[in-house]
Order: structure tokens, then sequence, then C-alpha cells
């Protein structure tokens, strides 16, 4: 019998599903068996339109939960606001679930009625840039790559004529290439704020690309698992003490990366500079609300507290605007990158966000997305 | 313009704002050119008419607002004066009898926050009037007709504390025929005057006019004394308020103690009587509070009690039980005067004038207890280290007030009750000598400077100064160096004994009643009353009124004034069965809600709430307008009105300006 | 930057209107004299005060702001106080972020009795931000 705290290795008992899934088809074989014994009345995945583009969707479809398989690297896109109200199953980075996690804080989803798959996560990359990247680093046309892995810290293209190359990250990273900025400094990897953590980190021997690991984090996560196995479309068994370890040392690894950078990047600018600092760098911004709709932690409409108070006429030096999403994402903000990613003029919103938000919730003790029963500091009603 | 402000203004008929602005005799226009800003303010968008007067608040004032209101058809007034937390209700009624919905009158404060504060700087003065004004302006601008709605009252009274003063509040309430509960915390009711020996200026006995009002109490068919009481929770608001009172255990069934002394006469154990002799004599474990005591009923202080048994043998009634608990009532009232008095100054601590050093140095309270005939010595005024009656007796006054090392305030009846004492001893050992040693005699009222003057007459020593250096002979006898400052001699005064005429001082155990009401604190620690000298009893909460000794030192005749007034102002709520509730409340815009229920657990009041559909339910009776759950809510759904946000930020707009004004 | 001495800094003070307010008005009652500096804005509770309402006094033109309110434990609303030291808490961090000096911003619990208290407040509150000169967030040609 399956417990919480488990640590199994699985895969899909369909071939055609394990072959394609990204790991062991574990995944998706564990959303179809939610789908189909009726735990969730749908699922929220993927669905390709090629190596850099894909689209959410949500499906009651077990077929079409079946074709979702595989990682999309340079899908950066955050699935939370697809749970909104529905009783569904979903997979998820480790940001997907703290935005999750978040706007159930917000009465927005239910968790008791969500299904949180989570997938380990090493960072996702922009789209655009990974293109460029492909021509200017691998020397590989775009339209040629038909898959991508990330193993022992590097980067690996796999290509129709059944080439592959691999380049490290840290190189990619210093020429400005590689994983979104965010990734390079988030420090959840593996996300244990899920109901299932699945990855391959950990699969390792002759399971190696062909396996799941996944730990069961909750009850909930238990019952996906027992449900998947009832249904027989997957097998699972626990994973060796050297599986666990391997698991273990990578994510240390990477997440003393993260931490690294994220002091790099955050080095505290010297006073008198860092209000012209975010000045200049907020000056660009034309108003379109983009970085509000984009983001995964907000639960407000197209009015809110931001918006109403700002205006396009205001002689301001900084715009109310961004001081009040400043503030309301202070305690809350997750460091997902979306309103980095939707801004047309490329205000780097995300770190100027948490620059803000880092300390705030240094000082307040608050970790956002991780524990649904600790609201956000700004929504108590007393000192701790 | 914010997106709001566009909203509203379009809406909007055409803003028709009259400002009156008050010289307020010489207190504003001392410091502030009133013409000038009236002149500026007839300058800015939306303002109608700006007129200066001498008063606004007086008649003429109020009579020609009215008549703008009229005449120039405003529909916005904005009032500059003095502070909105005494005016503001006059000008909204003045507003309301000319038609206009009381919510749209602004209030602003150029007086205190203004003139005053500013009195020899003119043109800064003048210049920060403007630009307070136009603050106002712009919110008046932004002001919306608001209702407040009418609460029935539930017509009982709850009076907390049962000295002289609620005892006087309790009967008047009573008299006029609404129910009172009396809530006293101690075993008896009476206060601290029922320790009290005899009381200035007409020298009677204390118990013996107190006795007789206790007793009256008691047989009040609408008063329900709860004695040996304490409130532990109060909810609610004005007409409704929800009392949790806790009925401490006195391990004597009440019902059935008559009070006889049986059981006390049979307890072995003895200990100091702190309570109400002040550690001069002694009670036992059981024990009748005093002679006089409503209700006369004994109670066992169990912290001594050794359970032997003795006293349920004794009583022949069976009224002894030790098994009994702390039980708990629930009240509904409508208002609560609160009496729970004083405590006098403590000299210990800091050992004045030798206390607690020195045996023969003790308090006047003391002293009371010594000469009270029915006290522990039955009258006979010894002093404490040899229990021989005194020849020689000093009165220290100003012990604990009047001192920055205590408290700065006088307490004002300390200098007539060591004229009292000392009147006293004359006339019970006429060959005592009396000195009284003080800064000045603060005698005031009728008959007290006579007191005064009888005093003299008598024979009794004053001498102004107060002893700089107190030491102890080896007969126990007290040495008070002194300098009379009128004489400007010098002596070392050797006395039997020497009293310090303590102060009185707010009690460490009101805070918690204090603070379950919500009743501000003064500096002097003392509770603090809503006007100094316009509303001397009320409290900034509708409802809730404080009398007596709480609301600072004062005598037994200004206390007794003082619960009938709390009497009167409480019963003009229940005597009219209503009671209005605050128009500002808050309202949630539905389009902008999204639900997230951050704000319901804001509210202390219970207010919000989510309904089964995920939608905000406001119950607006519950609500009392803080506006807190406003700044909670993301989406600025929530809007507390009249302090909307856009009503506020208004103002902040207007603080700044880009011309000289 | 003006000549300090002339240069009279303009502070928002939020006040609520049960304790803070009436220590305003007891300073004027007790003629404690102050610089001509502050504007004092009323609210019912000091928990009314949104960190939103701070932020735009500064982008108005404030040289300092100032959340005010009833002693822990007094507030006439049960615990807006406690509320309003929350969100101060986030108001602080994000202008010591933004750069703005800590001169800037204050919190103080002024009961309705404390006229002196609220005049020295106010009085070491100016002389601080005349130091410090004129905010750097204030709008060109702002008085
Ligand atoms: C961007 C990314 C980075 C990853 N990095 C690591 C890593 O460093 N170490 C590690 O151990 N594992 C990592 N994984 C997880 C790993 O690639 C597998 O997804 C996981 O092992 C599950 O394998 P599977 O075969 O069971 O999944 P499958 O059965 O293939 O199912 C994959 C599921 O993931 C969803 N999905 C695909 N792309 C995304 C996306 N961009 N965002 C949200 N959902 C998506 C699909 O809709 C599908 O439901 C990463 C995954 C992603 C998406
Ligand atoms: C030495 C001395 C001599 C004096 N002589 C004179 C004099 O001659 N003439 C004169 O006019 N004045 C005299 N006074 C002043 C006089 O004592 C007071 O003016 C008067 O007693 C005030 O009455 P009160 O009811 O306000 O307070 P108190 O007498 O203090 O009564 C308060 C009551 O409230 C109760 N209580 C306290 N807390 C609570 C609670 N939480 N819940 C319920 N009940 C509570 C107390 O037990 C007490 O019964 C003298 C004072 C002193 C110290
Ligand atoms: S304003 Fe809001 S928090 Fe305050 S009492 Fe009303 S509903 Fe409750
Ligand atoms: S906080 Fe605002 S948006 Fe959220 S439920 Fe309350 S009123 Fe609605
Ligand atoms: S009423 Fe003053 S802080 Fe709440």
């Amino acid at each position: 019998m399956v417990e919480v705290g488990d640590k199994l290795v699985g895969y899909a008992t369909d071939d055609e599903v394990r072959k394609r899934g990204a790991s062991g088809g574990l995944v998706t074989a564990v959303l179809a068996a939610a789908l189909e014994k009726g735990m969730v009345e749908s699922v929220v995945v993927l669905k390709h339109i090629d190596e850099y583009e894909a689209v959410p969707i949500i499906t009651d479809d077990v077929e079409e939960v079946l074709a979702s398989t595989g990682s999309m690297h340079s899908v950066p896109v955050n699935l939370a606001k697809y749970a909104v109200d529905r009783k569904v199953a979903m997979p998820g980075k480790p940001c997907d679930i703290k935005a999750v996690i978040e706007q159930s804080k917000r009465n927005m989803i239910d968790l008791d009625n969500t299904y949180l798959v989570g997938l380990n996560c090493g960072g996702t990359m922009p789209p655009v840039l990974t293109k460029q990247m492909l021509i200017e680093m691998y020397d590989i046309d775009p339209e040629d790559v038909v898959g991508e892995d990330i193993e022992k810290g590097k980067l690996i293209y796999r290509t129709k004529d059944g080439n592959e190359k691999a380049i490290s990250i840290e190189e990619l990273e210093e020429a400005g290439f590689g994983r979104r900025k965010n990734c390079q400094y988030c420090q959840l990897k593996i996300p244990t704020n899920s109901d299932l953590a699945c990855g391959n980190w950990g699969v390792i021997g002759d399971l190696a690309g062909s396996a799941t690991f996944c730990e069961v984090m909750n009850e909930k996560g238990k019952k996906l698992i027992e449900n998947a196995v009832e249904a027989g479309r997957i097998e699972v068994a626990p994973a060796s003490d050297k599986a666990i370890a391997i698991r273990e040392k990578v994510n240390g690894v990477m997440v003393k990366m993260g931490e690294t950078t994220q002091e790099k990047v955050f080095t505290q600018m010297p006073d008198e500079e860092r209000l012209p600092y975010y000045r200049e760098a907020l000056a660009d911004c034309i108003d379109c609300g983009g970085c509000k709709l984009a983001c995964p932690v907000c639960s407000c409409g197209d009015d809110a507290k931001c918006t109403l108070f700002h205006s396009l006429g205001d002689n301001y030096k900084m715009s109310m605007f961004h001081l009040v999403r400043l503030l309301h994402l202070s305690d809350s903000c997750i460091g997902c990158g979306q309103c980095t990613d939707v801004c047309p003029v490329d205000i780097p919103i995300t770190r100027i966000q948490m620059s803000f938000s880092i300390p705030v919730q240094t000082k307040l003790n608050y970790k956002p997305g991780m524990n649904a029963d600790e609201k956000p500091p700004f929504f108590e009603v007393m000192i701790k | 313009m914010t997106k709001q402000e566009a909203i509203t203004n379009e809406e909007a008929e055409e803003l028709r704002i009259g400002a009156f602005i008050c010289e307020c005799g010489v207190n504003i226009a001392g410091a502030v050119d009133c013409n000038a800003v009236a002149d500026y303010i007839s300058t800015l968008p939306n303002v109608t008419t700006a007129v200066v007067n001498k008063y606004t608040c007086s008649d003429a004032g109020q009579e020609e607002i009215k008549k703008a209101i009229k005449d120039l058809d405003l529909n916005r007034v904005l009032v500059a004066s003095c502070t909105p937390k005494t005016h503001e209700p006059i000008f909204r009624a003045c507003v309301e009898e000319a038609g206009l919905n009381p919510y749209l009158f602004e209030f602003v404060n150029i007086r205190e926050h203004c003139s005053w504060i500013h009195m020899w700087e003119k043109e800064d003065a003048t210049k920060k009037a403007k630009e307070l004004v136009r603050m106002g302006v712009a919110r008046a601008a932004l002001l919306e007709p608001l209702q407040s709605s009418e609460v029935p009252v539930t017509n009982k009274a709850l009076v907390i504390g049962a000295g002289v003063t609620g005892m006087q509040a309790a009967m008047d309430i009573g008299d006029m025929g609404f129910q009172v509960y009396l809530v006293e915390a101690g075993p008896s009711i009476g206060g601290k005057m029922a320790q009290l020996d005899k009381t200035f200026p007409t020298n009677d006995c204390s118990i013996c006019i107190l006795g007789p009002k206790m007793v009256e109490v008691n047989r009040n068919p609408n008063i329900e004394i709860m004695s040996y009481s304490e409130v532990e929770e109060v909810d609610g608001y004005v007409g409704n308020f929800d009392v949790k009172v806790k009925h401490k255990a006195r391990y004597v069934d009440i019902n059935l103690c008559s009070g006889c002394n049986s059981c006390v006469e049979k307890c072995p154990v003895e200990v100091p009587y702190w309570e109400f002799n002040e550690g001069i004599g002694t009670r036992k474990a059981v024990y009748v509070p005093f002679p006089q005591a409503v209700p006369l009923r004994a109670l066992i202080d169990k912290s001594i009690c050794i359970d032997c048994g003795a006293c349920s043998k004794a009583c022949e009634r069976g009224a002894i039980n030790m098994d009994q608990e702390d039980t708990f009532s629930e009240l509904e009232v409508g208002v609560i005067v609160v009496c729970v008095g004083y405590d006098v100054y403590d000299p210990e601590p800091n050992h004045d004038f030798g206390f607690g050093l020195y045996d023969n140095v003790i308090t006047t309270m003391e002293f009371e207890r010594l000469i009270n005939a029915s006290g522990p010595t039955m009258g006979k005024v010894v002093r404490p280290s040899d229990v021989v009656q005194p020849k020689r007796i000093g009165f220290v006054q100003c012990v604990g007030s009047r001192d920055v090392n205590s408290n700065i305030y006088c307490s004002s009846f300390c200098c007539m009750a060591s004229l009292k004492n000392a009147q006293l001893i004359k006339e019970k050992y006429p060959d005592t000598e009396v000195y009284i040693m003080y800064m000045d005699m603060r005698t005031p009222f009728r008959m007290y400077e006579e007191f005064y003057n009888r005093a003299r007459d008598m024979d009794i020593h004053f001498i102004r100064g107060r002893p700089a250096e107190v030491t102890e002979n080896e007969d126990k006898n007290i040495i008070a160096r002194i300098e009379d400052t009128l004489t400007n001699k010098i002596e070392n005064l050797e006395l039997d004994m020497m009293v310090l005429s303590v102060g009185a001082v707010s009690p460490e155990s009101t805070e918690k009643i204090r603070q379950i009401l919500k009743v501000s604190r003064a500096a002097d620690g003392f509770m603090m009353e809503a006007h100094p000298k316009l509303k001397p009893v009320d409290t900034t909460l509708d409802g809730i009124f404080i009398g007596g000794m709480t609301q600072g030192p004062k005598d037994i005749p200004y206390s007794i004034s003082q619960g009938s007034a709390c009497a009167a102002r409480a019963t003009r709520f229940l005597a009219q069965g209503k009671a209005l509730t605050e128009g500002i409340t808050i309202a949630v815009d539905e389009d902008i809600c999204v639900g997230c229920g951050v704000c319901v657990p804001m509210c202390p009041f219970q207010a919000l709430k989510m309904d089964d559909d995920g939608k905000l339910e406001i119950i607006k009776a519950l609500c009392k307008g803080c506006g807190t759950c406003a700044v909670a809510c993301p989406s600025g759904a929530l809007q507390q009105s009249h302090y909307k946000n856009n009503q506020i930020l208004a103002q902040v707009k207007e603080v700044f300006a880009y011309e000289e004004v | 930057m003006a000549d300090n001495n002339d240069w009279e800094p303009k502070i928002v003070a939020f006040c609520c209107n049960w304790c803070s307010y009436g220590g305003a008005d007891t300073a004027g009652m007790g003629r404690f004299q102050q610089p001509a500096s502050t504007r004092v804005i009323r609210v019912m509770c000091s928990g009314r005060i949104d960190p939103l309402h701070v932020y735009n006094a500064f982008l108005e033109g404030a040289d300092a702001v100032l959340v005010t309110g009833c002693h822990l434990g007094d507030c006439h609303y049960v615990n807006g106080n406690e509320k309003t030291e929350l969100k101060y808490q986030f108001l602080e961090e994000m202008v010591k972020q933004l750069g703005l000096e800590p001169e800037r911003l204050y919190l103080n619990w002024i009961s309705a009795s404390e006229g002196e208290r609220f005049a020295n407040f106010i009085n070491d509150v100016t002389a601080k931000v005349k130091e410090i000169g004129p905010s750097p967030l204030k709008p060109e040609g702002v008085s």
C-alpha cells in the first residue's frame, strides 16, 4: 500500500505513453486515471503546437490527456488560474503549485477539489531567446529539434537526424541565454507543496529515461497514486536508497545555485541609487496592465486598488499602479516571472517586485505558496 | 482625477459649496486672517460663497448657514472653526434643519490645529488655514448623503462600582423607573465612604449618612445588586450591550446566610484586615465585611482558609458551601455607567516622609479607621508603636499629589480631610497639639473656607512648608525638620505621630474594565471624559458614562452630583427607547468584489461574512464604521462611507499646491 | 535643495478620530506651539489608514507621513491599531527599499490627552525632515 511520504519510481503501463512521456509517462497516466475514475471533472494539460509553443487546455477527454505527454521547457506559462472554480487535476511546476496555493488563500480555488501533480523544475526558458540560442550557440535550426533534456548541468537538444548536442547551462546563461532570469534564482526545485512531486532526478540504472520518480506529499497524492494503480494505468515500486540520495543531492546543488544567484542578483544597491533605479526602470511603462493580468497570485478583477487610484494624468515621480502592486504582492509574490514575460517594453518587473518581496517576506517570515493554512501577512489580523 | 472621482463627478449634480469661516472671537482671528482665507476660498471651484463669522456656532451664525442653504441653494456646507469632536454634531444638526443631509457637511479645524498652535506666526497660520480649508473644499465636493439608522434600546442600565457615586447613579436611574444592575467588585456596596469616620464640612458621621442610603439601594425594587461580582466581557453598542458578569464564589450561600456572625466567632484563622481597616485590627478567614454591609452576608477568604469545618458546624442555617464555584450571568443593557472609584496613594514604595520605616507615620485613611467609633480601636486614637494615645500629631499635606515625582495633579479632598481630622482630634482630645504642614490650603466651595477658619479658631497650628527630613528618636517619636516659609523659621518638630494626607490614584485594578469598555485613559491615569467642560460625565463612546473618582479626584458632594449626572445622561437613551447608529459604515461594490474574503477576519465585530455563493455579505447593524476591512481589500471593492479612498486622497492632493496661496 | 532654514516641509499626518486627532486638539487647547508643517487628515480609526494613502501622500509631495492612532489596547474598534501596526511593517520595509530616508515615515500612538506629546512629535519630525530636505518623490513645482 502507498503511504504519505513514500518515494516511488514508476511508469505508465501504456508503452506508448511511457515512451512519449518526459520520463516514464507517469504524470500523464495519473492525470488520465483521475479523470477516468471521476476523481475530478476535468484535467489541465498543455496541448503541444511545436517544440516552443503549447497552450494550456482544460479537458474532460481522456485521449486528449494521454496525448499531452512531455515536458515543455520553453513554455513558461503559469497554469494556476485554469484551476479556478473547477474540480480539476493538473500538472504543475513548483511555481504553478505555489500560485494555486496562493489562489486558494483568496477563496478562488478549493484545494479539496484540486489535485496537484507537481513536476520538478530546473527552470524554463523563454521561447524566442531559445530559438536564437539554438542558432547562435548550438548551430541548430530550431525547426529541426525533436527533443530536449537537462542532464548533469547540461542542456541537450536532439535533432531530426538523430544527433544531439549538449552545452553546459552555466555557459549558456553566461552568454545571456538559458533559463529565464527568475528561474535562475528560484529555490524550489522539487514541488514539495504539491500532492505528488514528480521528476526524473533519482531515476537511475536501466530505468533512466523511462520512469518517473515521485514522492507522495499528502493524502491527496496517495489517492492519486492508488487510483492510477487500481485503474491499471501505472506501476510503481519503492525507490532505492541510492535513487533517493541522488535526487536529494541534485536538488541540493540546484537549490544552492539558486541561492547564490539570488544573492548576486539582489545585492542591495546603495540607498541613494535605489529610487532613481526604480523610477528609471518603471518610466517606460505604457500602462498596458499586462503584468497585473498575468500575475497568477493576484485574484482581483479588472478594477483593483492598483488601477483605481492610478491615472495617466498624474505627474507623479512613480506610478500609483506600480507602487500599489509592489505593496500588494510584497508578501505574496512567488517570483514566477510571468509579469516580466508579458511586459511589452521589457521592464524587469519580477526582479523589481522581488527586490521588495524578498526583504518583506524575510522580515515577516512568510513563504508564499507553501502552506495553504498560512495567511499572507497583509491579511493577518494580529501580529504573530 | 482618478477614475473613481470621474465616476462620482459625472453622476453628481452641480456642486454648490458654502464655506463659513469662524473667527471665534479672537481665538482664530488672532492668528488667522479670516477674510484672506474667505477671499482665497471663494476662488476655488465649486465654492458658491465664502463667509466670515464672528462665531459661526452662535445662533446668528447658524441662522446665516441655514439662510445661505436656502437662498443660494447650497448642497454642501463647510465650516472652518474649532474641533469636530465638540461641534460637528451641532453643525450637522444645523444643516439638517435647513434640509441638507447632515453628512454633506464638512468640518475644518483651524483653531486647535492652526490658530492656537501658530499663535505668533500670523502669515504661516493664515497660509495653513487656507490650505486646510482648500483640503476641506475638495473633500466636501466628494461627500455623499448618508442615512443613520435607529436602533431600539434595551431599557435597562448597568452601573459598575457601588461606591457612593455608583449608588447614587443606580438609585436615580431606578427611581426613574428603569431596571439597574449594580455590579460591585467587593463583598459589600458602599465604597471608600464606608471607611470614613466623619465627613466634611459638617462632620456628620459618614456611615450614619451612607448606611441608610445603602439600605435604600438594597430596597429599591428596580435595583439588582450583584456584589462580589465583576464585569468580564462587554459587546455591542449603545442601546444593545451584551455584558457577561462573573459572580465570585463567596463559599457562603447568600440566600441562607443572615450575617449573624456565629461562624466568624468559631473560625480559628485570623489575619490583618487590610481591605476595610487598612491593616489595623484583624478579620477571620470567614467574615462579614462590616456591621452595616449590604448585603449583610459572610464570605470566606479561601486563600487562608484551612478547611477545618468550624464554620459549617457553627452555622445553624447550613449556609456554608465550600464547593461553591464562580458563576456567570449574561445581561442585556442599553447603557453603562462606570463608577469604579479610586485608591489612596501608597507612600510605602518611596518611603515618603519615613512611611514604612517608622511605625508612627501613618496615612489619613488609617487615621480615619483609628478615630472611627466603630473602627478597630473603637475610636480610640493610639499610635502603632506602643498603642498609646499621641499628644502631638502632625498632618503632612499633598503626599502623592502636586509632586512631579508622583502625581502632578491636586487630589482636591485631602486639605479638607486633614482639616476635618484635625478638628476631630481637638474635639475628642482637646489637649492634643495638632499641626498641619501644607503647601497651600485649598478650600473652595460652600462652607469649606468657613471650615478652615473654624480649624484655625480651634488652635490648630498651621505651618506653611513640608518636612525636609524626617527621623525617629529612641522613643519612636517622629522628628520633622521643617521650615515655615511664612516666618522663614526652621525647626525640628517632635511629634508622637505623623499622618500623611495621601491623595487619590486610579487603581491598577480598574484598568481591566477600562480596556473592556475601551474608555480612554487620561494622562493622570483616571478615565477620560468626552469633554472637560461640556461633557464631564460622557465618554467618547455612546451610551457609556463615567462618574465620581473614576473620572478624577473629588469629594463626596461632587461625586454624588456626578452620579446623578450620569443617571440623567444615561436615562435619556432609556427614556427615548431608541438611539441613532452611525451612518458611517462599510459598503461593497459588487462589480468589483471578487469574493476573496480576506476582509472577513479583519472585522472585529463580525459584520462581514461570505454567503453560500461566495459573495460578501455585510451586516450593517454590526458595522461600527472603522474602515479597517477596506484597507485589507486588495480590489478596492470595500469602501467606508464618508471616508472613501477618493475622499481621503482628494484631501491629500490639496495639501499641496503648484502656486503660492 | 532650498535653504533649509526658510524651507518649511509638508507633512501629512493621518489621525484616528478617537485618540490622535484628539491629541492634536489637546495640543491646541494647551497652546503647545508647533511649526506650520503638518496637515492632519482625520479617519475614524488608524486601521483605516491604507498604505495606499501613504504612498499617495508621498507621490503628491509629502516630505514625511505620520501614521497615528490610539495606544495599543485603546483602539475604539478593538484592535484596529494592531492591524495598522502590521500594515506599517510593510510600509516601513517598502519605503526603505524604495530608497526614501527612514526619517520620512512614522508610526506613533498618541492618546487624546497627550497634547504635549503630539506637539513634541510634530516638532521633532519637522526638525528631522528639515535636516534631510525635500522628499525625492516630490513632483516638480509643488510646494
Ligand atoms: C520546464 C520543466 C523543467 C523540468 N526540469 C526538471 C528537472 O530539472 N529535474 C527533474 O527531475 N525533472 C524536471 N522536470 C520534470 C520532468 O521533465 C517530467 O515532467 C517529470 O519527470 C514527469 O515525467 P512524466 O513522463 O511522468 O511526465 P509526462 O507524462 O510526460 O507529463 C508531463 C506533464 O507535464 C505538463 N507540462 C509539460 N510542460 C509543462 C510546462 N512547461 N509547464 C507546466 N506543465 C507542463 C504536461 O502537460 C504533462 O501533463 C521538468 C519539467 C518541466 C515542465
Ligand atoms: C482619607 C480620606 C478622607 C476623605 N474624607 C472625605 C470627607 O470627609 N468628605 C468628602 O466629601 N470626601 C471625603 N473623601 C473623598 C471620598 O472618599 C470620595 O469622594 C468618595 O468616596 C468617592 O466615591 P466613589 O463612589 O467615586 O469611589 P469609591 O468609594 O472608591 O467607590 C468605588 C466602588 O467601585 C468598586 N469597584 C472598583 N472596581 C470595580 C470593578 N472593576 N467592578 C465593580 N466594582 C468595582 C469598589 O469596590 C468601590 O466599592 C475622603 C477620602 C479620603 C481618602
Ligand atoms: S468598517 Fe469593516 S471592519 Fe470596521 S466595523 Fe465595519 S465591517 Fe467591520
Ligand atoms: S477583500 Fe475586497 S475583493 Fe476580497 S472579498 Fe472582501 S470586498 Fe471582496
Ligand atoms: S480608533 Fe484610534 S486606532 Fe482605532
